[in-house]
């Protein structure tokens, strides 16, 4: 049966910038959690959460050692810190932002 | 096994001062960091150096070393900065006259230069060398190269350690990377050779660790929650060891935290490909690295890897790029949602009806959707909300363009709804200055280290 967890409930997230570059580390809070995250939070599911926000693609990178998935965005905030018109100039608020997301996940 | 402490003095211009003073009188460290410079730095301080050849430094430096230089003498504590900005040799100056002042005669000031490419963009490009947009695509400048204000390469630690060698107490350096003032300190400490690959990607992953002062000690936390007093801010101290490994602290009886997961959240901050973490030192390798509590506020991280540093060098170019005009103004309970939208209807018509040239609008409610944008709920009961506050941004061509958004803002006051106030100041039209980001090949970009001792 498939359930919904809010992500929140499983990570942590940090985000920033470079250029016009943000990207999210996701930090599992259990081992449990990160076997979650690994199979469902996907680039993907990332990119279209971030629909109308992240223009270009969503790439992950897995960091089993820290139990972190890494999301890099590119072309995600108006051109960069130093042209954007976004009130979140450098990203600090996508990390919050994606934890927004509610996983659909099978048991 | 040999081991020495480094301290993180500040993550960017306009960081806290007092952190700063309290690693260098309490937290037992031999060397301190200050990164100073942000992506949009640079051009600003080109600009303060075009006006005024004296400036062009962060201005923060003068007050910070007055503030540091008196205990860092006392403790022989070695500092090294990137504040020197646009203007290395005005920094210097700035630095010995105010060491002069203090009585500091004797101190050794180690100048850094190669950063700053500016003059010499036009020669690179008489030989060939194409400056390809990494976030673009463009192949190369043609569109940008009248309007280019800044360009300076991202430079690694190798000047920095000629100086450390050669005896500076003070190193000043411009656009060095955030982590190469770190990562000096160690491999002049420890004499590692500087293409043993692991090690550099130590050094990298270290300074990475603790370049943004409080970003690993509780500062831009999830675990904001646990800080009980918010206001003492503690920057972190590395304590690495001679084999690469490291304990991230933090000085004795500062306030904040230094756990597992304060020192995760940065590790995962700012970074790309974690196998491949790009610095001008080297590449670090992150995926294989081990995070462990050692003890209160100690926390151990063993394992960094590296391979061969890059051929080329990151190149950012700062080039003009219109103007912005921005604005708030706030509206009120009743109906405060609907005020905020007729503000947009009003604006949207006035910038029409003006024939403003706009390349780009935007327009928030803050307290409603000016963070997380589309992806914010509204309240269920958007009658009750006591109040929005209206923000719009404009991109134009001009100065006296972006200056009608905050004339036309400001009309809101009298010509909008009921209660409608607070435009308070708006800001001044800010000129855009746009990035460029590129490579340049590292052997056209040769750094040169100026001893300076104080009289």
């Amino acid at each position: 049966m498939a359930r919904q967890v809010p992500l929140r409930e499983l990570a942590w997230a940090r985000s920033g910038d470079k250029g016009d570059v943000s990207n999210i580390g996701v930090m599992a809070k259990t081992p449990a959690a990160y076997a979650i995250l690994k199979r469902y939070l996907t680039a993907a599911i990332v990119k279209a959460h971030f629909a109308g926000i992240v223009k270009g693609e969503v790439v992950r990178y897995d960091l089993d050692n820290l139990q972190s998935l890494e999301f890099v965005m590119r072309n995600a905030l108006g051109g960069g810190a130093t042209r954007t018109l976004m009130m979140d100039q450098t990203g600090k608020a996508f990390g919050p932002n994606l934890l927004r997301l509610v996983l659909m996940v099978e048991d | 096994m040999k081991s020495i402490r480094v301290g993180c003095g500040s993550a960017s211009w306009g960081d806290m001062l007092d952190p700063a003073v309290e690693l260098a009188e309490r937290g037992d460290v031999q060397y301190i960091g200050f990164d100073h410079l942000a992506e949009l730095t640079m051009s600003i301080l080109q600009r303060m150096k075009q006006k005024d050849p004296t400036r062009g430094y962060i201005p923060d430096l003068v007050p910070w070393m007055k503030r540091l230089l008196p205990v860092a003498r006392d403790k022989g504590i070695r500092m090294l900065t990137n504040a020197g900005g646009a203007n290395v040799e005005a920094a210097g100056d700035a630095v010995a006259h105010l060491a002069s002042s203090l009585g500091h005669t004797g101190l050794k000031l180690g100048l850094v230069f190669g950063d700053d490419v500016l003059p010499r963009i036009q020669e690179f490009r008489a030989q060939g060398v194409k400056f390809h947009n990494l976030d673009t695509g463009e192949e190369d400048i043609d569109r940008i190269a009248d309007r280019i204000v800044s360009a300076n390469a991202y430079i690694g630690s190798e000047g920095q350690i000629q100086a450390l060698a050669e005896r500076a107490d003070v190193v000043i350096t411009g656009r060095a990377t955030d982590s190469s003032v770190h990562i000096a300190p160690m491999v002049h400490e420890f004499g590692w050779a500087t293409d043993d690959w692991n090690l550099m990607g130590a050094a990298i992953a270290i300074g990475h660790i603790i370049e943004c002062s409080s970003g690993c000690a509780g500062g831009m936390s999830n675990f904001w929650k646990d800080i009980a007093e918010p206001w003492r801010v503690a920057f972190p101290i590395a304590e690495i060891y001679e084999n690469g490994d490291v304990v991230i602290t933090k000085a004795a009886g500062s306030g904040r935290m230094v756990t597992e997961w304060t020192v995760k959240e940065h590790l995962v901050y700012e970074v790309h490909d974690p196998t491949r973490y790009l610095m001008a030192d080297g590449v670090a390798d992150f995926s294989a690295c081990r995070v462990e509590t050692v003890g209160p506020d100690r926390v151990k991280v063993t394992g960094f890897k590296g391979t061969p540093r890059p051929d080329t060098l990151k190149l950012c170019l700062g080039y003009e790029d219109g103007w912005i005009g921005e604005s708030e103004i706030s509206v009120c309970w009743p109906d405060a949602y609907e005020k905020a939208q007729f503000c947009e209807t009003f604006l949207r018509g006035r910038f029409a009806a003006l024939k403003l040239p706009i390349t780009e609008m935007r327009v928030d409610f803050i307290g409603l959707n000016s963070i997380h944008g589309p992806l914010a709920t509204l309240p269920r009961a958007l009658e009750d909300l006591n109040e929005v506050r209206v923000r719009v941004a404009v991109r134009t061509t001009s100065k006296e363009h972006a200056n009608l958004v905050r004339r036309e803002v400001t009309h809101l006051w009298t010509h909008g709804p009921v209660g409608t106030t607070a435009v308070i100041s708006p800001p001044p039209p800010r000129q855009v200055i746009s990035l460029w980001p590129t490579l340049v090949p590292r052997e056209l970009v040769p750094q040169t280290m100026v001893m300076k001792e104080v009289r």
